[in-house]
């Protein structure tokens, strides 16, 4: 077991009184310490909802995991109870950064205590000391004059400045494995890049693996080791970095990097992916992308294709691949 | 941009819920009580027989298949004067629902329709009424006019006007933006025309849930100010005015309290379900209306 | 801030002249309002100094301005049943009205946090159920009835409290339920609705990634935020509560300004009538004014504005 992170077969679903969304259905993957992992996808695609699972917080009351296995250094961490998950878990060994950090910090606390929160929480520290060290933590990321800002209110505090606040909550106990989701998303370019560059610098200094959901293909580029695509529910390619841009085997994949704008080709206009992401409550039968891909076959539309190895770590689900 | 989880169809688990026939039922036999009482009742209202004061509901001991809720002091039916109470209540209530909303709904329209100095004058007067508190202006009223259902009536629209003029000025801020409106304007329709035709269709649902919701509000009301004395005025009858009765036996015959009581609060209960459900039916968004 | 602040301050100041004013129309209502405000002993020496005074041969406006100008010094005539000024008499009785009112807040709260939380917390249990049951019935079940079913079980059967009168802790108990009846389920609704949304914040999805225990979250961190709401409806819940005391206060045969003004109505007694819903008035805008400049104590947002 030399994986930090291993997730197998995982399905996470919604119950509404309209019907059942497979939001996470049947996803594996699996991720070293020091390791970044993108996860790529639409809004829809599941990949917020895959993320919030490994954390034991399916978005309640309707979702649930309903199969699959999660585990941590080994650890089963699926069928844990809510109480060991909270103490002993999350915060502690897996810890999130949010999508917004202009609503992802409690505006009536301190930003100290909220950072001061999870140290306390886990018994690291108590009091003064929590607070010490939560000062060190808000430093950590770089927040100028962290003493004093620590007493401010969230709403003193730039976009940027709010994301490294939410960072130094993530951090404050050592996490093995953070998950970053749309970290940047809500943040100007500049300030984009710097905070990448302190996700960087953090993790190179823990040693942490790092799950980073996006959906953005160029941001993603810069900072992960391997990528897997989501779409409605599934990973539909995952592959290296460099093999998944130089080479990208899914019709879905291909979409996706072609409507990314290229620095030096001249481009009349962005293509990209015709259509919509599928209703969640009726997927498309067969494989679920065939309504927009420009390959589709009568086989797409009925069976499902199965995960297909195409060596140097790099697998997709396209039925194209089949004899390739 | 958004994520599957941040979908609020997903996020809520409370849907509509079915209509409610309980409720529904309540409020008909009050209705049915108000307008047949005089033809349901087994006995007259204010038919008094000291032979039979004090007997208490059928079920309990000493009590008499004659008198179902039993008697007052007097002897007097409580099942009679409960469908005689009904009546006042109900009455009270359709001439207070219909002028505080009529006045109300009518300075709301003008109010958010035409903005500007109208506007402020019915916000401010709006301010000023909702800073007097309702109770101590009823007694206000009450000292100085004659008490009497026309009495009970001014105090709850004074009360209550409020409510729809606030709640229809914002619908018809809102409205006023829409293109149909505009379109209407510049096509040259007349202003009153624009009242009749364009703006009260779409606000009827929302008087309907608000008066619905008033209807239990002011019998719960009115029944406060009978309590006291100062509404309706012996030898009519009415619920407020049992209770107030009622409490000087209370050592003794606790139906006397109890059973009045009870008709106000499932009148009360039934409007404000029903209400509930129509707010729920017409808008399922904005709750909070 | 400052600014707000004195936009409040000219909003209540508006909202007390109004008040006034439909005090000043009530008594010009009735035909005479000399009648209204001298005993019915008083000679026609004392009709023709009261009408002297109060201006009625003057213009409107006039009359008015000298109602407005007796008003602002407290001063409403004597009242003929106590034989005391109008005003005076009522504030003796304010601190038990006072006493009553905060007493049923400090009943509705200690129900409402704990159903309001817990409701929100396990959404569709049990606890929720039966909170919304509350809910329904508080607001369909007048407080006075309340107040009449307590003493009938309470007082009179059981006999563990006193059912009338003012003195020790015991004859507050009964009041204070039915006066904080109504607004129990008007809060325990809000603070249910607002602790949902909050509770699917994401700072709360946040809290709850780094671990904090869910006692925590609930309690401490969700329930901050929707003090805040809940502080407001607090403010215009203890004002109402003070109109709603005028009811319970007779019910209870408690000495406040409530009973007092009650009275006055049957005896005629209208000077102590125009103090008291001047009064009522005055403390409600004033009540108002003390929560709305309390909030930034709890919401750093609006501190810093």
């Amino acid at each position: 077991m030399d994986k930090l992170l291993s997730v197998d077969g995982l399905k996470t679903h919604f119950f509404l009184k309209r019907g059942v969304v497979k939001a996470v259905d049947g996803v594996s993957f699996a991720l070293a310490a020091g390791e970044t992992l993108g996860l790529i996808g639409e809004s829809g695609s599941g990949k917020t909802v895959t993320g919030l699972s490994i954390l034991g917080l399916p978005p309640r009351p309707a979702g649930r995991i309903v199969a699959g296995s999660i585990r941590l250094d080994g650890v089963e961490l699926v069928g844990l109870s809510e109480r060991t998950l909270a103490s002993e878990i999350r915060g502690r060994k897996i810890a999130m950064i949010s999508q917004d950090p202009m609503s992802s910090l409690n505006p009536v606390f301190t930003v100290g205590s909220q950072v001061a929160a999870p140290i306390r929480a886990h018994g690291l520290a108590r009091g003064r000391s929590a607070m010490d060290l939560a000062i060190d933590e808000l430093a950590r990321v770089r927040v100028p004059s962290a003493t004093e800002r620590a007493g401010n209110y969230p709403h003193q505090f730039s976009g940027g400045m709010r994301q490294r606040v939410v960072a130094a909550m993530a951090i404050a106990c050592k996490p093995r494995l953070l998950i970053a989701d749309e970290p940047t998303s809500a943040l100007d370019v500049t300030i984009q890049v710097q905070f990448m560059d302190l996700i960087e610098s953090i993790q190179a200094e823990t040693g942490a693996g790092l799950l980073f959901v996006t959906h953005d293909l160029g941001v993603a580029a810069s900072l992960c080791h391997r990528i897997a695509v989501m779409y409605a529910g599934q990973i539909v390619e995952s592959a290296d970095v460099r093999t998944l841009y130089a080479n990208p085997a899914h019709p879905y994949t291909q979409g996706l990097l072609e409507s990314l704008p290229k620095l030096g080709a001249r481009q009349s206009r962005l293509s990209s992916i015709k259509g919509t992401p599928p209703d969640p409550l009726s997927l498309p039968d067969g494989c679920a992308f065939h309504p927009r891909c420009p390959h589709a076959t009568d086989r797409c539309r009925q069976q499902a294709p199965p995960s297909i190895d195409l060596g140097d770590g790099q697998r997709a689900s396209c039925w194209l691949l089949e004899n390739a | 941009m958004t994520d599957i989880t941040r979908d609020a169809e997903i996020t809520t688990t409370e849907g509509q819920s079915g209509f409610p026939f309980i409720a529904a039922t309540v409020l008909t036999i009050v209705v049915v009580c108000a307008a047949f009482g005089p033809w349901l009742a087994p006995h007259a209202a204010d038919a008094i027989s000291l032979r039979d004061a004090m007997t208490p509901p059928a079920w309990e001991e000493g009590g008499e298949s004659g008198f179902l809720l039993g008697t007052d002091n007097l002897g007097r039916d409580i099942l009679s004067r409960i469908i005689a109470g009904a009546r006042v209540s109900v009455v009270i209530a359709a001439y207070a629902i219909l002028l505080s909303g009529g006045i109300g709904a009518a300075l709301g329209m003008i109010a958010g329709y035409f903005g500007g100095v109208p506007d402020s004058i019915i916000s401010r007067l709006i301010d000023v009424q909702m800073s007097v508190p309702s109770l101590p202006l009823a007694l206000l009223f009450a000292s100085v006019l004659p008490p009497g259902e026309g009495m009970v009536i001014l105090v709850i629209v004074m009360t209550y006007w409020t409510w729809y003029a606030r709640i229809v000025r914002g619908e018809v801020l809102s409205l006023r933006e829409r293109d149909f409106i505009a379109l209407a304007k510049v096509a040259g329709v007349s202003t009153p025309i624009i009242f009749i035709r364009h703006l009260t269709p779409n606000i009827l649902n929302t008087m309907l849930v608000l008066a619905t919701l008033q209807f239990g509000s002011v019998i719960v009301f009115e029944a406060g100010l009978s309590f006291l004395g100062l509404g309706i005025q012996p030898p009519q009858v009415s619920w407020g005015g049992m209770l107030s009765d009622g409490r000087n036996f209370i050592e003794v015959a606790w139906w006397l309290i109890t059973i009045p009581g009870i008709a106000i609060m499932a009148s009360c209960l039934a409007s404000n379900i029903l209400g509930d459900w129509l707010r729920d039916t017409f808008d399922p968004v904005r709750r909070q209306l | 801030m400052r600014q707000y602040i004195y936009k409040r301050l000219w909003q209540g100041a508006i909202a007390i002249v109004g008040a006034l004013f439909i005090v000043f129309i009530a008594q010009r209502l009735s035909g005479d309002p000399v009648a209204l405000l001298l005993p019915m002993d008083a000679t026609e020496e004392d009709f023709a100094a009261m009408r002297v005074e109060l201006g009625l041969d003057r213009p409107f406006v006039v009359q008015f301005g000298l109602f407005f100008s007796d008003a602002v010094r407290g001063d409403f005539g004597d009242s003929y049943l106590w034989n005391q000024p109008a005003m005076s008499l009522l504030l003796d009785r304010l601190p038990a009205t006072l006493e009553l009112a905060l007493a049923g807040l400090v009943f509705a709260i200690l129900l409402a946090v704990p159903l309001g939380v817990l409701s929100a917390a396990y959404r569709g249990g049990w606890i929720d159920n039966t909170a919304k049951l509350f809910a329904m019935l508080g607001q369909a079940m007048p407080g006075f009835w309340v107040g009449l079913l307590l003493i009938v079980v309470i007082a009179v059967k059981l006999q563990w409290l006193p059912a009338y009168g003012r003195g020790t802790l015991a004859h507050l108990i009964l009041p204070a339920i039915a006066l904080g009846w109504y607004p129990v389920a008007a809060m325990t609704r809000t603070l249910r609705s607002s602790m949902l949304d909050i509770l699917e914040s994401d700072y709360i999805r946040m809290e709850r990634a780094v671990g904090i225990p869910e006692r925590l979250i609930i309690w401490r961190y969700a329930l901050r935020n929707a003090a805040v709401p809940l502080v407001t409806m607090i403010g215009v819940y203890f004002a109402n509560m003070l109109g709603g005391a005028f009811v319970i206060e007779v019910v209870f045969a408690w000495p406040g300004v409530g009973r007092t003004v009650v009275e006055a109505v049957f005896a005629r007694d209208f000077p102590v009538v125009q103090a008291g819903v001047v009064l009522a008035s005055v403390v409600f805008v004033v009540v108002n004014l003390i929560v709305d400049l309390s909030y930034g104590f709890i919401d750093p947002r609006i501190r810093h504005d």
